[in-house]
């Protein structure tokens, strides 16, 4: 039961407004409050595991989220430029835009989680202070590059026409895009329950959070794990951009920043280094938030901080955090 | 009858106020006070004049960071926040009560005072009784609060347009007070001698806040917080402190900042850049030194100053290379790369780093 009582508060607030409005906008502002707490997870689980497992708190985990961005659109654009992918009403060619824009923003965001974690973090493990320091100087240094790389102006992102637009079903407005987001947040948190619950690679990474140093007496390699925890969060960062670009159809060097914010948010609401946690966490936020902001839309910005206060005071280690 | 013998604590104070009149860097602060008192009085630049107060108020804000993340050890993103707050209370009182008064302006700082160390003290009590590193990311929450509050009110705070509020007296721009031992005393130079005074008042305040034996459990706490709690001292109410104490300084500082360049909007008072530019100068000048901040707010100030004149060098050289002209652009980038390598091979600092050599010499 108690375990419970984080989930049954969810599906509460949930159903809460639907009194407040008629089903038809209910629904929809579900969808898009789905599909935003679905991207705000994608960047929360990343920051959570790297946490949970390395008790590194990474603040350039909002740049490898532009990064990914950025690398995803520069897939996507030079496919549209050179064969019409994006804008041709092929389905095929539509989901090779889609595909391969994942596939380049995973590629580049796994590469730099690794140098990331080689370069920068490996240094200062155990040292928190200079954790937050370096890894705010790596943020600093990914932003402008994007800035020197792509230039410092917002770009409009292709998006494939056949997850443009909506469905109608019984009347009610569905946009693809938000659909096309909730599935993909399934997707990850379904493989990643998989491989934490069910692979040798999750339970030596599990065993690593409980305690690094017994699974390293073991004859486990803590430091090669760490390294592709590291890189497996910066690259649900990378597709977390990704798909935020797609969701507002743009891309900007300083996107990062606000993202993480809400990740932040979102991760010591569900209890830091929970997994299940920030998914429950970046569900509330993101059902409140649209919620909020159609009925009184100039609470909306402070509907995320209360969601936090709250929280923080009747559970301070968050719905799904342990003590430690 | 026993002779009465000081108690330890006695004996140690007494040792410490002997060691502090002996202490050699006492000239050099006489110095550097020196340099910021006379230097307006013999250039008449605005542009020195200008730079030397940014640099004495910087320093002040930077020590006061420094007494959160090197005196208290925990890493706050919101101190930005506490500036903009003084420096928004300063202007709203003098900008939207009417006619500029000196009452306005004491209201002004007395509000951001109040309003800042309500806001720490509730900032404290959510992030700081779980977890001393969950207080980066709520500050950095609660600061990102307050810049989308500035911007959205803008009624009362102007928007990202910002206020610029006029000063009352002799702090006002036109107010002119004749020629004293031949300098033209206006009310620039006014304004410039009271907020120097205001810092070096804040940095005695914080220098003895450090050195209080509240600071040193605050030091003791930082180095090894299980050990601290387990002879009794209650951790949180003591970090609370501590970082309430900074961010009223650095209210403070912000009114006084608002005083003096008569400007205030979100960008350049809440927003997240000022902070990066606090943490910047912070470990430059060395974590954990107090003085510090005035050698990383000189080395900043300076650069940001020169770095507009290596952009044109190199507009001029290079005219037809489109990504040197972006690279010469991104001065950031430079201060991201110089951060991470302080960070790396000096952690202490400028300051800290000489300091660490002094002592093994003379030991």
């Amino acid at each position: 039961m108690k375990r419970a009582a984080p989930l049954l508060v969810t599906v509460l607030i949930a159903l809460a407004p639907l009194g407040l409005m008629d089903p038809r906008t209910y629904l929809t502002l579900t969808v898009a409050g789905l599909a935003m707490g679905m991207l705000i997870f994608l960047v929360a689980s990343g920051l959570t595991l790297i946490f949970g497992l390395m008790d590194v708190l990474n603040f350039a985990h909002g740049a490898l989220f532009s990064w990914g961005a950025y690398a995803g659109w520069s897939a996507a654009v030079l496919l549209d430029r050179r064969w019409g992918w994006a804008a041709s009403p092929s389905v095929t060619a539509n989901l090779g835009v889609l595909v391969a824009a994942i596939a380049t923003a995973v590629v580049a965001t796994l590469l730099l989680g690794v140098l990331l974690e080689r370069v920068i973090v490996r240094p200062v493990y155990g040292q928190h202070l200079f954790q937050i320091l370096i890894t705010l100087g790596a943020t600093i240094v990914l932003e402008e590059l994007i800035r020197i790389l792509w230039g410092p102006n917002d770009q409009v992102m292709p998006v494939p026409l056949s997850i443009q637009g909506s469905w109608d079903v019984w009347d009610v407005v569905v946009l693809r895009v938000p659909v096309v987001a909730i599935v993909l947040g399934l997707v990850v948190y379904a493989g990643m329950r998989l491989v934490l619950d069910r692979t040798r690679i999750g339970l030596i990474v599990r065993a690593g959070v409980e305690n690094g140093e017994m699974v390293q007496v073991m004859g486990h390699d803590i430091h090669r794990y760490f390294t592709g925890v590291f890189a497996t969060g910066a690259a649900l960062a990378g597709v977390g951009g990704l798909m935020w670009a797609i969701f507002s159809q743009s891309v900007r060097p300083a996107m990062g920043g606000e993202q993480l914010i809400f990740a932040f948010i979102v991760v010591i609401i569900g209890g830091l280094g929970s997994v299940t946690g920030s998914l429950v966490g970046a569900l509330l936020v993101g059902l409140s938030y649209n919620y909020v902001a159609f009925l009184v839309p100039k609470a909306a910005i402070g509907v995320t901080m209360a969601l936090m206060v709250i929280v923080l005071l009747v559970r301070p280690t968050g719905l799904f955090g342990t003590p430690r | 009858m026993t002779v009465a013998t000081p108690s330890p604590v006695a004996q140690a104070r007494r040792a410490e106020r002997r060691r502090r009149l002996q202490d050699p860097t006492l000239v050099l602060r006489l110095a550097v006070l020196a340099v910021f008192a006379l230097v307006p009085m013999t250039i008449s630049s605005f542009q020195v004049t200008d730079l030397l107060l940014k640099v004495a108020l910087f320093g002040t804000l930077v020590a006061s960071y420094d007494v959160v993340i090197g005196y208290t050890g925990i890493v706050s993103f919101g101190h930005a926040m506490f500036f903009g707050f003084g420096a928004y209370a300063v202007a709203l009182s003098l900008g939207k009560l009417g006619a500029p008064t000196y009452g306005h302006l004491l209201a002004g700082f007395a509000a951001g005072i109040m309003l800042s160390a309500l806001v720490a003290l509730a900032l404290g009590a959510f992030s700081l009784r779980v977890k001393a590193l969950f207080f980066a990311m709520i500050s950095l929450a609660f600061a990102e609060f307050a810049l989308i509050l500035a911007v959205q009110l803008s009624s009362v705070t102007g928007g990202e347009d910002g206020l610029s509020p006029a000063l009352p007296g002799v702090f006002a721009v036109g107010f002119d007070g004749g020629r004293v031992l031949g300098v033209a005393l206006g009310g620039r130079l006014i304004t410039y001698y009271v907020l120097l005074g205001v810092c070096v008042a804040l940095f005695g305040l914080m220098s003895r806040f450090v050195r209080s034996p509240l600071g040193r459990t605050l030091q003791a706490i930082r180095d090894n917080e299980l050990r601290a709690e387990a002879l009794g001292y209650r951790t949180f109410a003591f970090q609370l402190a501590s970082s309430s104490f900074a961010s009223v300084v650095a209210a403070v500082v912000g009114g006084a900042y608002a005083m003096w360049v008569r400007y205030v909007n979100p960008e350049s008072t809440l927003g997240i850049p000022i902070m990066l530019d606090v943490l910047l100068m912070v470990i430059i000048g060395g974590i954990g030194t107090l003085w510090g901040g005035l050698i990383g707010a000189a080395f900043l100030l300076a650069a940001r100053t020169l770095l507009p004149d290596l952009r044109a060098l190199s507009a001029a050289l290079f005219p037809n290379v489109e990504i040197l002209q972006r690279l010469s652009e991104r001065w950031l980038l430079y201060f991201g790369i110089l951060f991470i390598l302080v960070v790396f091979f000096f952690p202490r600092g400028v300051l800290g780093t000489i300091r660490a050599r002094l002592s093994r010499r003379v030991s």
